[in-house]
């Protein structure tokens, strides 16, 4: 077998595997990172954000139109929600496990209701190309693509506009926020709607990948808090890149030497290991580097 | 969590639990149920559950005599990443028990012990070759249809009136609560159907996870137990009817057909709990016989929903077809990323397609190229399969298909019915004697024979392929394939009470002649 197929194969591997991680957790980075809330339901709005744009690609509306259409009736959901019930579990963060494992049931269990057992999924858009032994999937690459530009764009709301102080100042000490005349409740209603939309938006990226099916939204439910967890809290955004690429690349050589059975067990060994010596998750040694290097003037 | 009571989506089949009044006792469910109990309540519950043991059968002599309607308790997962399969099997046990009591029944009845001849109906007239009679077919030695060779003629009018409404003059009721996915709640779901609500037939389970959970709970009652879905094989329990299709009626026609069609090169890929694990040990035994060899073996998780590593595995493996047995949601993913990533290999299996409709769930060409070889599935072309999926859908316009193990419970079901008759009573010893009398049954697949002695059923089994336009034609027919393994170790429930599972590994055949 020649290398450099092999070798273009596992990167392919590496960046489509961390993508996954990196999409499923995306919205939870910010509503358990920055809100610090157990959001349960965190798979089924990844479903809502799915099944909006399955429905809507059926209806013969183009698959990026979907995709942004995910987002906001997501994000609508999420809204919703905040409004009527996770704002009455701030701070209480096992009353909010529990609510928001409560929503997941009800929505979940509602979804087979209305919409019965499964949904034809979409063709997944782009074709495939090979290289020496391996073919590779067009749609994966976009994928890898859209969960750079997610991590610009988020890394831009959050350092460079007025909101994402505002949200950072809220999150880490409401009291003074409000003092200081930030909107405390809004900017919860729409950090949390946000996290909820992102969460649809990375559902609709992956439902051409996936079974469209009332419980889809658990198997997103546990790579996205192995990412947030391993992630950490100091700095949400880096820590859930850092987590997904680094547990990627300890899963991606193992599965592909050993199987993928145990290529699952090597990551799950590894964000046990990273957590018993890194508590506070990646984040945390990442943002003191940021910091020092900061201080000596290099960045 | 460990109550469930509160959740269950079935509409008013789940009759709340009979006031019956008797020493069903309470100790029992919380003692065997309960998970954060102490030691000392544990005990007593078990003691509790003993006595229940001894006691309850004579209850239940008892109450057999008496008036009420006759109790199909159901469980399968409406809920959960098994979904997909259950409410399509719910539905099939919510058609029969209607039908029943409707005042029909399928055809069919003891005809004791044989093949196709005791079974089927050898053709009325000779051959007539051309424009004849269509209904008419040839199997030639190997099971393709051709010109000439065996005829046999199938009835194609199977849904008979049974002189009577409901089941021995009492209405049959469905208790179908939601097994959720989830295997402890198949445990307390199972308790309670047969503790509290009494039920005269069980019909249940999914995967071989859920029926091996429940299966020492059916045999400490002698609760009357069919297990309609295909699996594995190698149930010899003498409480356990196994009405779905096991390995040597599917494995060996696929990859005997797959090896001669495609080549010798074949890669496995299957869920990894018993299911798939003995499954793949059924080809690793019988593909050198044919000429074949499994290059790799590889057992996925069932929560795995990823497969870019396998896919790239397989490829860097290069086989000549791909032996798919996976299970559920999650893994059914592999078709479209599959297909995304250009995995263009034929494709084998004994579960896909027939079970979960992959080729209605995926676009186009996914599932191009795939091979199973299935007791039933829903674009079966005969007449009475016709009338079958006619009658389920003016039952349930809204479903999107009605897979093999579904077809199973229907006929399960309208079987149990038959052999209740044949006994004249519900009570549950004499139901089993009657259904290891050698009965079939005229189930929409085509004849279905209850092998007394092993519990299994021969099946009419049809290899069915998709296309690249996901269109399922029929390549070979065999009208008739035994289900004989148990039989090769020795089985014979009939005189013999077993209640325990075979594994290839203890039969040394199977070791015989594979090289590793």
């Amino acid at each position: 077998m020649d290398v450099l197929p092999l070798v273009s194969s596992l990167l392919y591997q590496f960046g489509s595997g961390a993508a996954f991680f990196f999409l499923a957790a995306v919205g939870l980075v910010i509503i358990l990172g920055m809100m610090n809330i157990i959001n349960l339901a965190h798979g089924e709005l990844m479903m809502v954000g799915a099944y909006t744009a399955t429905i809507s690609n059926h209806a013969g509306i183009p698959f990026p139109v979907c995709v942004i259409l995910g987002f906001f009736v997501a994000a609508a959901f999420g809204a919703v929600l905040e409004l009527l019930i996770v704002r009455r579990f701030y701070g209480r963060e096992l009353g909010a496990l529990v609510v928001t494992w409560g929503i997941s049931l009800v929505l979940g269990q509602g979804t087979l209701l209305f919409f019965g057992p499964f949904m034809p999924s979409i063709k997944i858009p782009g074709g495939s190309f090979s290289y020496g032994d391996f073919s590779f999937s067009a749609y994966w690459l976009i994928l890898i693509l859209v969960s750079l530009l997610l991590i610009f764009v988020l890394w831009w709301i959050y350092n460079r506009t007025t909101y994402g102080l505002q949200a950072k100042a809220t999150m880490q000490n409401a009291e003074m926020a409000k003092s200081l005349g930030v909107p405390t409740n809004r900017i919860y209603t729409l950090t949390f709607s946000f996290g909820a939309g992102l969460a649809g938006l990375s559902g609709a990226l992956l439902a051409p990948t996936v079974t469209i099916a009332p419980f889809m939204g658990q198997q997103f439910v546990a790579p996205a808090f192995i990412t947030v967890v391993v992630g950490g809290a100091t700095n949400v955004i880096a820590g859930a890149v850092g987590s997904s690429a680094l547990l990627v690349a300890i899963k991606t050589p193992i599965g592909m030497a050993l199987g993928s059975f145990s290529g699952t067990v090597a990551l799950l060994l590894a964000a046990l290991i990273i957590i018993r010596i890194m508590p506070n998750g990646i984040s945390a040694p990442l943002q003191r580097f940021f910091d020092r290097r900061a201080r000596g003037g290099v960045l | 969590m460990t109550k469930q009571s509160g959740k269950q989506p079935d509409q008013g089949a789940s009759k709340a639990k009979s006031s019956t009044g008797d020493t069903t006792p309470d100790a029992v469910e919380t003692g065997t149920s309960g998970t954060g109990i102490g030691r000392r309540q544990f005990m007593a519950g078990t003691a509790a559950t003993v006595t229940a043991a001894t006691v309850l059968p004579n209850i239940r002599m008892a109450k057999a005599q008496s008036s009420g309607p006759v109790k199909i308790g159901h469980i399968e997962d409406l809920s959960g990443n098994l979904a997909v399969y259950g409410v399509q099997k719910y539905h099939a046990a919510q058609l029969a028990v209607k039908e029943i009591n409707e005042g029909k029944t399928l055809k069919g009845g003891p005809v004791g012990s044989g093949g196709l001849g005791a079974m089927g109906q050898f053709a009325a007239k000779p051959p007539v070759m051309g424009n004849g009679d269509k209904d008419l077919k040839f199997v030639d030695d190997g099971g393709a249809l051709s010109g000439s060779g065996m005829a046999f003629i199938q009835d194609q009018d199977v849904l008979v009136d049974s002189g009577e409404s409901g089941l021995l003059g009492r209405e049959v009721e469905l208790l179908a609560p939601d097994g959720q996915s989830n295997n402890n709640i198949w445990q307390q779901l199972t308790r309670r159907l047969i503790q509290e609500d009494e039920v005269d037939c069980l019909v249940a389970g999914f995967t071989s996870a859920e029926r091996e959970a429940i299966r020492p709970i059916v045999d400490q009652h002698k609760q009357l137990y069919i297990y309609t879905n295909q699996y594995e094989g190698g149930v010899a329990d003498s409480n356990t009817f196994c009405t779905g299709a096991i390995c040597e009626q599917q494995v060996i026609p696929v990859v005997d057909y797959m090896i001669q069609k495609f080549g010798p090169r074949v890669y496995t890929i299957a869920a990894d709990y018993n299911f798939g694990q003995l499954t793949a040990a059924w080809t690793k035994a019988f593909a050198p016989l044919v000429g074949g060899e499994i290059i790799e073996e590889e057992f996925v998780p069932l929560s795995v929903s990823d497969f870019t590593t396998s896919i790239a595995r397989i490829q860097a493996a290069k086989p000549d077809w791909v032996f798919t047995l996976l299970v559920g949601t999650n893994q059914s993913n592999y078709y479209p990323q599959a297909a995304a990533a250009g995995l263009e290999y034929p494709m084998a299996s004994t579960v896909n397609m027939a079970q979960g409709y992959e080729h209605r769930r995926f676009k186009a060409p996914s599932l191009n190229r795939m091979y199973n070889c299935v007791n039933y599935i829903e674009e079966v072309p005969t007449a009475r399969n016709r009338a079958f999926v006619k009658r389920w859908y003016e039952m349930f316009p809204d479903d999107p298909y009605i897979g093999q193990m579904a077809q199973n419970t229907y006929f399960s079901v309208h079987l149990y019915a038959k052999a209740a008759r044949l006994a004249g009573t519900t009570e549950q010893e004499a139901v089993k004697k009657a259904l290891e009398s050698g009965l079939s049954i005229e189930a929409p697949e085509g004849a279905v024979f209850l092998e007394p002695s092993t519990h299994h059923c021969s099946h009419y089994i049809r290899l069915a392929t998709a296309d690249a336009q996901h269109n399922v034609s029929f390549v070979r027919e065999w009208p008739s394939i035994q289900p004989w393994w148990l039989q090769r170790v020795g089985v014979n429930l009939v005189r013999n009470k077993e209640y325990k599972q075979y594994i290839p590994d203890e039969d040394p055949f199977f070791s015989m002649f594979s090289k590793s």
